[in-house]
């Protein structure tokens, strides 16, 4: 008679179920594809240097992974999550909220450089306006 | 005077101030403005600083502060381009600057029972803040009063990186005050305001006390410039 698996049973099954060559081969063609954008932009000009290693870096994990895919297993039962795919959403938030708290910094400091630019060249242009009221005065007293 | 479309009511603004304070410089900040308020305020004797897009409040008036520190004025005095404030009230105060007695003067709708009406939510708002102020040993009946009277000390401090870009309050007042800045306010008529209040509407209500707590807490546990 079959009995239902107790949760241990079901958790090894779900870790231990052989990942599929497509699985496979759809990670290392993404990771391709983003390496190739990242690339493609830094050519054009839309994406500075400073900005790729971190997406490179994403690139890189995702070709590592698809290729030790026994690693994400590893680490699945060290986290205690269930599916390694659970794993990878859990470790995809997580990079995801960095980078944006990361991208939030950035626009903040952008921001306070931008009001400042534009406070000097009020200030500036107030300035300037004044000297040449000055010099026409002057040209007109000679 | 900070003016974010302010062309139709800075004329009798500017000629009223030009009245009381003859010899002072007026400075208009055109904060990003849609209509005629730079040509305006010209044509009636003002300098005015140009922002190339809209800044905000706090970002037009500190972009005054930094034009009077580069051209050594020694008290400045700042009030709303929309005629709220009173222009013979100026010398009131500007006493207190020139006697050496306060570095920062405000001018208070509170200080005395006057004809000005707030809403429930802002009355509200004020009193809270106000409560907070108290305990860090302020004393100020309106915070958010932009008729002000200052020194080159406060402008030094206000022209640094802590001063907000939107409506300057009680945060602001608290860091000066941590600073050593004497701040004293005096009593002065205003006429109902017209610029958009931040107390108004419900989830903006919200957003002005959540950014005001956060920015009084930044300003008591963190470097200032």
């Amino acid at each position: 008679m079959q009995t239902s698996p107790t949760p241990e049973e079901l958790r090894d099954l779900l870790l231990n179920a052989p990942e599929s060559a497509t699985t496979r081969v759809m990670a290392i063609l993404l990771s391709l594809v983003l390496l190739g954008v990242v690339l493609t932009l830094v050519r054009r000009r839309t994406l500075r240097e400073e900005y790729t290693p971190i997406w490179v870096t994403v690139s890189l994990v995702i070709t590592i992974i698809s290729i030790r895919m026994d690693w994400l297993r590893a680490l699945t039962r060290a986290i205690g999550a269930w599916t390694p795919s659970s794993t990878l959403f859990f470790l995809g938030e997580v990079f995801l909220v960095c980078i944006c708290l990361n991208y939030a910094v950035r626009l903040s400091r952008t921001n306070t450089r931008l009001k400042e630019l534009a406070q000097e060249t009020a200030v500036l242009r107030a300035r300037l306006s004044w000297l040449e009221g000055q010099a026409a005065q002057d040209r007109q007293k000679k | 005077m900070p003016a974010f479309n302010e062309a139709a009511r800075l004329p009798a603004v500017l000629d009223s101030v030009r009245q009381v304070v003859p010899d002072a410089q007026i400075v208009v900040i055109n904060d990003g403005s849609k209509d005629a308020t730079t040509d305006v305020a010209r044509d009636h004797g003002a300098t005015v600083l140009e922002l190339p897009f809209n800044l905000g409040y706090g970002a037009a008036l500190q972009t005054g502060y930094k034009y009077a520190l580069e051209t050594d004025a020694q008290v400045v005095v700042q009030m709303d381009a929309d005629g709220q404030h009173d222009p013979s009230e100026i010398p009131v105060l500007r006493a207190p600057i020139e006697s050496a007695e306060a570095d920062l003067v405000i001018g208070s709708r509170f200080l005395q029972p006057t004809d000005y009406e707030m809403g429930h939510a802002r009355s509200a708002g004020r009193r809270l803040f106000q409560w907070m102020a108290g305990r860090a040993g302020l004393s100020v009946t309106d915070p958010t009063s932009g008729f002000q009277a200052m020194n080159r000390t406060v402008l030094e401090l206000y022209a640094g990186p802590f001063f907000p870009t939107d409506y300057p309050d009680v945060d602001v007042l608290l860091v000066a005050h941590r600073r050593g800045i004497r701040i004293r306010e005096v009593s002065v008529h205003m006429k109902p305001e017209t610029r958009k209040s931040t107390l108004h509407g419900g989830t903006r209500s919200f957003y002005y006390l959540y950014r005001l707590a956060l920015s009084l807490w930044a300003g008591t546990n963190q470097r200032t410039s």
